[in-house]
C-alpha cells in the first residue's frame, strides 16, 4: 500500500500517537483502580495512583518532547500540546482526590454515589479514547463528543445531590469537613475536564479540513 | 554590456520581492526553514528561466524595437518605480513596470506596436480573476477527493507538508519561467542577448534576489497573505504557479503578487468570507495604471535627456 | 449496554400518607418528574407517583391537592428490571407498560431507576462506542 511508504516517513507522528495513546489508556486504568480502590477501601490501591501520576507525567513529557523535536505541522502542534496537558491534569486531579481519600473517611451515607461517579468517570474516560482514536482517523466527532457530554451531565446530577448530602453529615472539625468538601469537588471534576480534553479534540480534528 | 546592469538590477529586486509571494507563507508558519526556501526558491526559478524563460520574452521584444541603450534606461525605469512604489506601500509589478517602460520608448522612436498591448493588458486583469476562480475551484474539489479517500491526520500532515514544498518548488518554477521576461527581455528585442543568455543572465540575478532577501520581511509578507491552515495554503501557492504557468504558455509577463493576492481571496470564498475589499480592488487598480505610466514616464525622461 | 451503566442511584421518596402538595413542593424544589411511594408496613411496600399522575388525577380534576394522599393515586407495584438487564429490554418493558420508569432491583431493594432519557443516552453511547445491537 502506497500508505506503507507514507508511514515509514512519519515516524515522529507515530511515535506521537502511540504515546497520546499510552496516556489516555493509562488514564482509564487509573479512573477504574481508583473505583475498585474506593469500593474495597484498599488503600494500597489508592497508593498506587500516586505512582501512576508520575509514569503518567513522564509519558506526557516525552509527548511534547517529540511534538517540538518536528512531528506535525507546526500549526497542530499547540492543540496537541494543550490537550496533552489537559488530559495530564485529569491525573493530577485524580492524585489530589486519592490524597484526600487517604486523608479522611469517607461517610457510608454517601460511599455508593461516590462509587457511582468513580464508575462513571472509567466510563467517560474509554470514551475520551474512542473518540481519541476516531480524531486520529478524521472521522466526524459528533456522536462520540455528545456520547462525553452525556456521561459529565450524569455526574453532574450525582453532584449536585451529593453536595447537599454532605451537608447533613457531622463533621468533628473544620479540616475533616474540608477534606471531604474537597474530595467531592475533585472526584466530580474529572468528568468536566474530560469533557474540556474531548473539546480540544475536536478542535484539532477540525483544523486538518 | 554594462547596458545588462539594470536587468540585472531589476531581476535582484524582483527576486527580492516576489519569493515571499511564493515560500511565503510556508516560512511563517513554520512548515519550511528560512533557509530551505530561498535555497529552494533560487534553485527553481533558475531552472524555469533557462527552461521556459524565452517564451515571454518576445512579448516584451516586439512592443517595440528598441536599442539596446533605450533598453538599458527601460530596465532602470522600471527598476526605479518599482522601489518607489514599493517604498510608498502600493503593489507593484515588474511585469507592469517594464511594459509602460518600452511601449514608452517605443512611443518616442515611433516603433511601438499596439497591438499587441491588448493582448497584454487583457492577461494583467484576467491574473487577479484567474487566480480567484483557480483557487476557489482547487479547494473545493480536491477537498472533496481528500475528505473521500485520505482523512487520517497523519497522512493528511505529511501530504500537507509535502504539498506546499512542492507546491512552492512549482511556484519558482512558474515565477521563473514568467518574470525572467521582465528583467532582460528588452535586450533580447534590442539584439544584445540571445534568449537563451539572458535567460540565464536574468534567472540567476533573480535568483539572487531571492537568496539574499530578509528573513523578517518573508515572515511579514508571509503573515500578511498567510491564510493559516495548511490545507489552504497548499492550495494557494498551487493556485499561484499554476496561474503562472499558464501565462507563460501564453506568452505574456504576469505578476505574481496580484495573483497571490487573488489565490488568498478565492480561498477566502470558499469560507465564504467577503474577503474582496472595495479597498483592495482600488489598490490592484491602481497599480494596474500608476506602475507602468510611471515607469513610461521615466523612461521618456532618460531617453529624452541622456540618449 | 446494562441499565447499570445509566440509571440514577438517587431516588426520592414520600410517604404515603403524605398529602399530594407535600409531593409537589418536594418535586418541584429538586425538580424532578416522580417520586418513590413509601407505603406503612415492613414489608418494602413500595409505589410511584407521578407529575402526570398529580395534573391529570388530581389538579386537571379541580381537587385541593391538600385534601388528596399520596397514597390514593400513586401507582403500585413498581415495575423491576434486574441491574444486569440490556436497555433495550427495558425499553420492551416500557412499552408494555406504558411506563416512561423502569426500577432497578436487587434482592428485593430498589438500588436505581432508568428512564426514557437515560435509554436514549445509552442508545446514542453505544452508537459512539461502535456497537450497533440496541
Amino acid at each position: 500500500m502506497i500508505f506503507e511508504k507514507i508511514l515509514s516517513l512519519s515516524k515522529k507522528e507515530h511515535k506521537v500517537t502511540d504515546n497520546m495513546r499510552k496516556h489516555i489508556k493509562l488514564l482509564c486504568n487509573a479512573c477504574s483502580l481508583f473505583g475498585t480502590a474506593i469500593e474495597k477501601d484498599d488503600r494500597s490501591l489508592m497508593r498506587d495512583l500516586i505512582d501512576i501520576e508520575r509514569e503518567s507525567d513522564s509519558i506526557r513529557r516525552e509527548i511534547i518532547s517529540k511534538i517540538y523535536d518536528g512531528a506535525f505541522l507546526p500549526y497542530l502542534r499547540p492543540d496537541l500540546c494543550r490537550f496533552v496537558e489537559i488530559v495530564d491534569h485529569v491525573f493530577d486531579v485524580l492524585e489530589d482526590t486519592a490524597h484526600y481519600y487517604l486523608d479522611g473517611k469517607i461517610p457510608e451515607q454517601i460511599k455508593n454515589e461516590c462509587i457511582r461517579v468513580a464508575y462513571l468517570n472509567s466510563k467517560i474516560c474509554e470514551m475520551l479514547l474512542i473518540t481519541f482514536e476516531a480524531m486520529l482517523k478524521g472521522e466526524d466527532l459528533r456522536e462520540k463528543t455528545l456520547a462525553i457530554r452525556i456521561y459529565e451531565k450524569k455526574i453532574d446530577d450525582i453532584k449536585f445531590s451529593l453536595i447537599k448530602d454532605i451537608r447533613k453529615i457531622p463533621v468533628n472539625n473544620f479540616w475533616e469537613g474540608k477534606i471531604l468538601s474537597d474530595f467531592i469537588s475533585s472526584l466530580t471534576s474529572i468528568s468536566d475536564i474530560i469533557e474540556d480534553a474531548s473539546d480540544y479534540l475536536q478542535i484539532i480534528n477540525v483544523s486538518m479540513k | 554590456m554594462w547596458k545588462v546592469l539594470s536587468g540585472v538590477l531589476l531581476g535582484w529586486s524582483l527576486g527580492a520581492n516576489d519569493s515571499a509571494n511564493i515560500f511565503g507563507t510556508g516560512v511563517a508558519t513554520g512548515t519550511i526553514k528560512y533557509r530551505t526556501a530561498i535555497f529552494l526558491t533560487a534553485i527553481f526559478v533558475l531552472l524555469g528561466a533557462l527552461l521556459e524563460g524565452p517564451k515571454c520574452m518576445e512579448t516584451v521584444g516586439e512592443l517595440s524595437t528598441l536599442l539596446t541603450i533605450e533598453a538599458f534606461y527601460c530596465s532602470l525605469a522600471a527598476g526605479i518605480t518599482m522601489t518607489v512604489l514599493t517604498y510608498f506601500a502600493i503593489p507593484a509589478s515588474a511585469s507592469q513596470a517594464i511594459i509602460g517602460a518600452v511601449i514608452a520608448a517605443g512611443i518616442l522612436s515611433g516603433t511601438a506596436d499596439f497591438s499587441k498591448l491588448f493582448k497584454i493588458i487583457t492577461c494583467w486583469i484576467v491574473t487577479p480573476v484567474g487566480a480567484v476562480v483557480f483557487a476557489y475551484f482547487l479547494h473545493r474539489s480536491l477537498r472533496y477527493v481528500l475528505d473521500k479517500t485520505i482523512t487520517n491526520i497523519t497522512h493528511l500532515n505529511y501530504l500537507y507538508s509535502t504539498g506546499i514544498i512542492m507546491a512552492g518548488c512549482y511556484g519558482a518554477y512558474s515565477l521563473g519561467s514568467n518574470n525572467v521576461a521582465n528583467v532582460t527581455g528588452v535586450y533580447v528585442g534590442s539584439g544584445l542577448l540571445s534568449a537563451g543568455m539572458a535567460s540565464l543572465i536574468g534567472g540567476l540575478s533573480i535568483a539572487f534576489g531571492s537568496l539574499t532577501y530578509g528573513k523578517k520581511v518573508m515572515m511579514t509578507v508571509g503573515k500578511g497573505i498567510a491564510p493559516l491552515d495548511p490545507f489552504s495554503a497548499f492550495v494557494t501557492i498551487l493556485a499561484l504557479s499554476f496561474t503562472l504557468h499558464i501565462f507563460t504558455q501564453i506568452g505574456v509577463p504576469v505578476s505574481s503578487s496580484q495573483a497571490i493576492v487573488g489565490a488568498i481571496v478565492g480561498v477566502g470564498i470558499v469560507g465564504g468570507l467577503r474577503t474582496v475589499s472595495a479597498k483592495m480592488v482600488a489598490k490592484i487598480a491602481a497599480g494596474w495604471i500608476i506602475t507602468p505610466v510611471s515607469a513610461g514616464i521615466l523612461t521618456v525622461l532618460f531617453i529624452k535627456w541622456l540618449v | 449496554m446494562k441499565v447499570q451503566e445509566l440509571m440514577t442511584t438517587k431516588i426520592e421518596y414520600v410517604d404515603a400518607d403524605k398529602s399530594v402538595y407535600d409531593a409537589v413542593e418536594k418535586m418541584v424544589d429538586r425538580r424532578i418528574r416522580f417520586l418513590l411511594v413509601k407505603f406503612p408496613g415492613k414489608d418494602l411496600n413500595y409505589g410511584i407517583i407521578t407529575a402526570r399522575d398529580i395534573v391529570f388525577k388530581v389538579l386537571a380534576k379541580g381537587l385541593n391537592p391538600n385534601d388528596v394522599k399520596v397514597g390514593e393515586i400513586a401507582s403500585k407495584p413498581v415495575s423491576c428490571i434486574e441491574k444486569n438487564a440490556a436497555m433495550n429490554e427495558v425499553a420492551s418493558l416500557m412499552e408494555k407498560k406504558k411506563n416512561a420508569r423502569i426500577f432497578v432491583c436487587e434482592n428485593e431493594k430498589i438500588i436505581g431507576v432508568i428512564s426514557l432519557m437515560d435509554i436514549m443516552a445509552g442508545a446514542l453511547i453505544m452508537r459512539a462506542r461502535g456497537e450497533h445491537d440496541f
